[in-house]
């Protein structure tokens, strides 16, 4: 028993202090739309005229009238029965639109999030294997620039070039033709449901319109991870490790393959982070391209001063980037045993 | 085998011939920037706030970057934007080093300590990891939608988005530093612990942070012209190259480039030129 907590105990331990995490998030959450100027009910009023009864009513309804304490303890109690209430402009759940919307966002920035993952392994080891190559010179240059030029310009730029010149891209409204239905819901993710029902008019009609904002995301935030990874593959390289396999007369696949696991760690480390970036850059892209989701939600509960959409939002937001971070953390730490927690007091 | 191992020598052979005055040459762009913020308006042909022409005019002529899609001058325009976005950038990488520096510093000499200040420095130094799980330009739009849009808000916005990594930087070379011997010996020898803190601790663990700060303000101008660009940014008709962009990018689709492009190499020029700097002054690769 004692031998499978101390094999297992950093994962669980970690696990553990999830709920934590989201529960402090939600109380900053809780206390930051708190401090927000402004008055709900006047926005809910929309200016007009109201009397004080009227005021008092609205303003019970919407809970405002409770005693701070009974509103957190509400809050806090509704969220753990995923009820982040009405948005206070449509009236609909923010859950009901969540469960639509999140699905939509989360798949474009997995998408773009794989395809960068796939070149930055395949360009990182192009670039650190043949350093004087052309290519990888171009590459390298562009890696370290990460950054610089951001994503809504290159949507931009994209958009004019692919579009307006080339024509290789439809239009950037939305997700597919819009003479199209939508695909039978089974999972949520569009793609994946268009799949599901092989509805090969449709995958084309999505996969038309969606390369180019993916492609949008994957030059904007690629170089980031690729940029790392060539740091790290670089030091992996040169470690004494690898000098070791060299003069043990390893055959070449094997010393690649052990200079990739141990540059892996630190470049998965950064995962969640770019994680994060990708979500934010979906919302920007999913703007640009007239993109139904999280970023158009968010847009909208912005501009029309909805509290508990905001609320609603930055809470699914921030627990599917801790949930992510968790498992960001799990993988490194199966693959590098040092970076567990309980390793560096047992060594010292 | 082909894989060429780099010995240090060859690193400190690359520094060794680096000249001064090839150095010096990416500090130019910068500080051409610097001129335009603070001479831009000034040397404008046109009012960057107002109508000046017909819409949608091609550039040449009078209007060298042409006239975007309410008639505005793009030239006038992306000339006197440098002074909003440099200006928001500056103050938000001062604003977000010296507090992220002064919450690692705070955070990481107590973090190990008992009783509730040890409590209080862990749950912020838990906090800050927190922030950075959600995307800066969601805090920012978020913050930005009930504060209103001004500079002073939009600064204090950036400054909350990027302050956590300034502070986690500083923390992580605190904890590294509070072990050190020398630290001991000026305890020994009678130092107070805030005299500590500033003489020993400070130069010694605020260079990340100081290392960073040409990367926050990059990220800084970036966010701000997002946040332009989503429509929560500095209201329009003030010049901004976020929402420049954002009035430019319907007329991009329709073949009409100008009034997109133009702000977007500015703002793509102030990035590399506030990174040439960092790695002036770093002598960062």
């Amino acid at each position: 028993m004692t031998h499978l907590w101390t094999r297992n105990g950093w994962w669980v331990r970690r696990l553990a202090v999830l709920p934590l995490h989201l529960l402090i998030f939600a109380l900053v959450v809780f206390f930051l739309v708190k401090l927000i100027p402004g008055d709900p009910v006047a926005v809910l009023s929309g200016g007009q005229p109201m009397t004080p009864e009227q005021y008092e009513a609205t303003r019970a309804s919407l809970g405002l009238a409770d005693p701070i304490w009974v509103q957190l303890t509400t809050f806090l109690g509704d969220a753990v029965r995923l009820d982040f209430g009405n948005s206070i402009i449509s009236g609909i759940g923010v859950m009901d639109e969540m469960s639509t919307r999140l699905p939509e966002t989360v798949e474009l920035a997995v998408m773009a999030m794989t395809i960068s993952a796939l070149l930055a392994l395949a360009l990182g080891f192009l670039v650190v294997l043949r350093p004087r190559n052309a290519v990888s010179r171009v590459i390298a240059s562009y890696a370290r620039a990460a950054g610089a030029v951001p994503d809504f310009c290159l949507g931009v730029a994209g958009v004019f070039v692919f579009y307006s010149v080339l024509h290789w891209a439809p239009a950037p409204i939305g997700r597919y033709a819009t003479s199209l239905n939508a695909p039978p819901r089974t999972t949520g993710f569009p793609f994946l449901d268009a799949l599901l029902s092989s509805d090969t008019v449709l995958m084309s009609s999505m996969i038309q319109h969606l390369w180019l904002p993916i492609g949008v995301l994957v030059v904007a935030y690629a170089p980031m991870l690729l940029k790392l990874f060539i740091r790290s593959l670089d030091q992996a390289k040169n470690a004494q490790a690898t000098r070791f396999r060299i003069a043990s007369g390893a055959s070449r696949p094997m010393v690649l393959l052990s200079v990739g696991r141990r540059a892996l760690p630190s470049t998965i480390a950064m995962f969640g982070t770019i994680f994060g970036f990708m979500v934010g850059g979906a919302v920007v892209v999913e703007q640009l391209f007239a993109i139904p989701g999280m970023g158009e939600y968010a847009v909208q509960a912005v501009t029309r001063a909805d509290f508990v959409a905001l609320r609603g939002f930055l809470l699914v937001v921030g627990a599917v980037s801790l949930i992510v971070f968790f498992l960001v953390d799990v993988v490194t730490m199966s693959l590098d045993p040092r970076r567990r927690p309980g390793v560096a007091t047992a060594g010292g | 085998m082909a894989l060429a191992l780099d010995t240090p020598d060859r690193d400190t052979r690359r520094r060794r011939t680096r000249r001064p005055g090839i150095a010096s040459v990416t500090l130019v762009p910068a500080a051409i920037l610097v001129l335009l913020a603070v001479l831009g308006p000034v040397l404008v042909p046109f009012s960057p706030i107002d109508v000046v022409d017909r819409p949608d005019l091609p550039p040449g002529g009078a209007h060298w970057f042409g006239t975007d899609s309410a008639g505005m001058d793009v030239f006038s325009r992306t000339i006197a934007a440098t002074r909003n976005n440099l200006l928001i950038g500056l103050i938000t990488t001062v604003l977000a080093t010296s507090l992220g520096i002064l919450i690692g510093l705070v955070v990481g000499m107590n973090e190990s300590r008992r009783g509730p200040v040890g409590t209080l420095a862990r749950g912020v130094s838990r906090a800050l990891d927190l922030v950075q799980a959600v995307p800066a330009i969601i805090i920012g739009l978020v913050l930005i939608a009930f504060f209103g849009a001004s500079i002073p808000s939009l600064t204090v916005a950036l400054t909350v988005c990027l302050l956590p990594n300034q502070a986690r930087l500083v923390r992580a070379e605190v904890l590294r530093v509070r072990g050190e011997a020398y630290l001991d010996a000026a305890r020994v020898s009678g130092d107070s612990e805030l005299v500590l803190i500033a003489k020993h601790v400070l130069p010694n663990s605020s260079w990340p942070a100081l290392e960073n700060a040409s990367l926050v303000f990059g990220s800084a101008i970036v966010l701000t012209a997002g946040l332009g660009f989503l429509g929560v940014g500095l209201h329009p008709p003030t010049p901004e190259w976020g929402s420049m962009i954002a009035i430019g990018a319907p007329g991009a689709a329709s073949g009409r480039w100008w009034s997109a492009l133009f702000p977007a190499v500015a703002l793509a020029l102030t990035v590399f030129a506030v990174s040439g700097v960092g790695r002036r002054l770093f002598g960062d690769d």
